[in-house]
């Protein structure tokens, strides 16, 4: 019999806002976090715009950094809503991508001839935020930290679903975070053809399966949920916002930068959380796609969808709101799909103005829908080949 | 031999332990600064750990450098080799070689990797770098400009940390359950966890667990002399180690060797002194996998011996920025400025 998952504590900072309740009422209306680049001058660059972050207050423990800031402001909001989770049957598990400081650091340093100190080193290490978040909240359990580009967080959620299954541990911290709008990113994802140059028009540039979508928008963010084992959170009278109850992963073994036409990657991934949950797929009722809005993801995905699901899930990727939130990006929108089935709404994707026929999908196109589901799936697929696939369902 | 990792609370499945949850060791792999086979070149009392031309200014000098990688066994493609960063090289050698013993399919198997911070992408961004910067300071106009066109396209996906499991998965056609573990020296094992759990909960039918660093450049060894705060370091190393795991059943079905049967437990592995640092330098993330799988190699009833770290002098620190973000920063040449 497996330890039963529940989720007790979200939190999150989105290009769309701070918070969850913001975040949500934000994608359900159907709104744009995409915009011009305000952190920097941008103006000579390919690619002129983003979706940067909300920005939280400066955090005592943030060290002056943003990436460590948008992750205690995410886990502060998970913390309110769960109460406090200390102790050593309490584990870390955070998705986070890389750690280099941004050219901007770099050149101010280059002129001011400050050596970096040994904290600042230290935080060029993935694992930085994990560290920090385990020891702001008190969880003397196992950490660690998820390293596979934009599946990150969504590997790091399943990694506390695993842990917490096998009674490792009773409680996971979980999530994902990533800062990554900085001018050389940026020149970095246009010159290999990934980013949306639609420069006239930022908040029409993520347009997940549409024919005129051209790219991913670069995007900025955190989230993180509290898991906690269900009969813990029962006996404690904790409020269960919705369980975890599947999740799976594969490779594509296909190349570093695309995604196997048909789809095979996607299609393991998904019926792996399936099996793992226990369901069919008829019993899905909607799919948060990673739909990024590059032409090679968003039909390689709808093939995925198309085979794992004969029958026609609502599916709408939200990135198309936010942006690509990157190794955060698993995180936030597996608490979009808690949201969908707790406000019985299915966030629309907006932009998608022409559906692409090779994207032949039951799209909530645009308007979000009201819909009562039990269980919903989000899917992440990163640079490389990684897949994830979670399953969030009502809690009964 | 039963080896132990991690964790206090997983008793319950000792209770239950069949051939099908036992998890047992039928490959390795290793590409080290000892080659192919560390384990005999240190009972010879060999040590890759040597003076190293890129250290030669710095005031710590010697480092356990893998001298060839060899990967044409498993390159699909040998303009691929291009794409990856060294430790994605060492992963793909030592997984192409702990891999060589299976015959099954390889769609189904897992694939775990430890990996450390984020490589260096050999000095490949600079040219960029040196022209975005006017008198010091980044200069916008120049990043648009010549910053960009000197770009290398394929630079962010050379050094982002999953590159290792993306090459290796890609040419060794791994396709299962995986994950790519960050944690400083207990990487490795995070991920031998997270693969012996895949076999146990069925997940995967057999899996390869990697890890994979380096740490041998002057700009690697030079935030290794910051972070020392004025300690002496241990000679820097850079390896590739690779776990074969399957089930107990699977093994006997297809009359594989056990080398080894992993476990987890109450103990931490990386908490014990690594006792290859001698012989293969400290290889940081790959540092607790390759110490398992030297014991898997050294067998029962033996002890793995460790060759006398060699003398160095007391170290200095207070290096100059330009050496700390010498990979980053202007022209080559800073990294002999000390």
């Amino acid at each position: 019999m497996k330890r039963r998952v529940v989720i007790t504590g979200m939190g999150m900072v989105t290009p769309l806002g701070l918070g969850v309740e913001k975040t949500w009422q934000a994608v359900c209306r159907g709104e744009s976090g995409v915009g011009e680049v305000k952190r920097f001058d941008a103006s000579g660059l390919p690619v002129r715009f983003a979706a940067e972050t909300c920005e939280p207050p400066a955090h005592a423990d943030d060290e002056g950094d943003l990436k460590l800031r948008l992750v205690l402001a995410a886990l502060a909001e998970a913390l309110e809503q769960s109460g406090p989770v200390p102790g050593e049957r309490t584990g870390v598990c955070l998705g986070s991508e890389i750690g280099r400081p941004s050219l901007e650091v770099l050149s101010k340093r280059l002129t001011d001839m400050t050596p970096p100190t040994a904290d600042e080193i230290s935080r060029m290490d993935p694992a930085a935020p994990t560290r920090l978040v385990a020891r702001v909240s008190g969880a003397k359990g196992p950490q660690s930290t998820v390293s596979t580009a934009c599946t990150s967080s969504s590997q790091a959620v399943g990694e506390g679903l695993l842990r917490i299954r096998r009674g490792d541990v009773d409680v996971m911290v979980v999530g994902g975070v990533d800062v990554l709008v900085d001018a050389i990113m940026i020149t970095g994802f246009a010159k290999l053809g990934a980013l949306s140059e639609r420069n006239d028009d930022p908040k029409g540039a993520s347009r997940p399966f549409d024919s005129d979508r051209d790219g991913f928008v670069l995007g900025e963010g955190a989230g993180i949920l509290i898991l906690e084992d269900r009969q813990r959170a029962l006996d404690r009278g904790a409020h269960i916002l919705a369980e975890l109850s599947g999740y799976g992963c594969s490779c594509n073994a296909y190349r570093i930068t695309d995604s196997p036409p048909d789809g095979r990657g996607a299609y393991q991934s998904m019926t792996a959380a399936l099996r793992d949950a226990g369901l069919e797929p008829e019993d899905i009722g909607y799919i948060n796609a990673h739909g990024t809005s590059t032409p090679m993801n968003d039909p390689s995905e709808a093939k995925g969808i198309i085979r794992t699901f004969p029958n026609t899930v609502p599916v709408s990727s939200t990135k198309s709101s936010m942006g690509h939130l990157v190794a955060a990006c698993g995180a936030v929108e597996a608490i979009v799909c808690v949201q969908a089935i707790r406000t019985e709404q299915l966030p629309p994707t907006i932009n998608l103005e022409r559906p692409d026929p090779v994207c032949a999908l039951n799209h909530v196109a645009n308007v979000a829908q009201s819909a009562r589901i039990d269980h919903a799936m989000t899917n992440a697929f990163g640079f490389g080949g990684s897949n994830g696939s979670l399953v969030l369902s009502r809690h009964d | 031999m039963l080896l132990v990792l991690g964790d206090r609370t997983a008793v319950w499945y000792f209770l239950v332990m069949t051939d099908a949850t036992s998890v047992v060791v039928t490959g390795l792999g290793f590409c080290t600064g000892l080659g192919p086979d560390p384990w005999a070149a240190m009972s010879r009392g060999e040590t890759a750990v040597h003076d190293s031309d890129d250290l030669k200014e710095l005031p710590h000098k010697t480092a356990a450098v893998v001298e060839r990688i060899d990967l044409r066994p498993w390159l699909k493609r040998r303009k691929d080799r291009k794409l990856m960063a060294r430790p994605s090289q060492l992963a793909l050698a030592a997984g192409g070689m702990a891999l060589e013993q299976w015959s099954g399919a390889t769609d189904a198997l897992g694939l775990f990797v430890g990996v450390g911070r984020e490589p260096g992408d050999d000095g490949e961004s600079e040219p960029s770098l040196v022209a975005a910067q006017v008198d010091g300071r980044l200069d916008q106009e120049a990043v648009a400009g010549p910053c960009r066109d000197l770009y290398p396209p394929l630079l962010p996906l050379k050094t982002l940390p999953n590159m290792a499991l993306a090459h290796v998965s890609i040419h060794l056609d791994i396709r299962g359950d995986n994950g790519t573990w960050c944690g400083g020296s207990a990487a490795g094992l995070m991920a031998m966890r997270a693969g012996i759990w895949s076999i146990r909960e069925r997940r995967s039918v057999g899996a390869l667990v990697l890890a994979a660093d380096s740490w041998v450049s002057a700009g690697c060894v030079r935030d290794l002399l910051r972070l020392s705060k004025g300690e002496r370091i241990t000679s820097p190393g850079e390896a590739g180690v690779a776990v074969f795991i399957e089930s107990l059943a699977s093994a006997k079905q297809r009359g594989a060797k056990v080398l080894a049967t992993v476990d987890v437990s109450s103990e931490l592995e990386s908490s014990r002194k690594m006792v290859h640092h001698g012989s293969l330098g400290d290889c940081k993330a790959a540092d607790s996998l390759l110490g398992l799988a030297l014991r898997v190699k050294q067998g029962p009833g033996r002890e793995v011996y460790a060759a006398q770290e060699l003398g160095q002098p007391p170290v200095a620190v207070g290096l100059s920025i330009e050496e700390s973000m010498a990979c980053y920063s202007a022209e080559r040449k800073v990294l002999t400025d000390v």
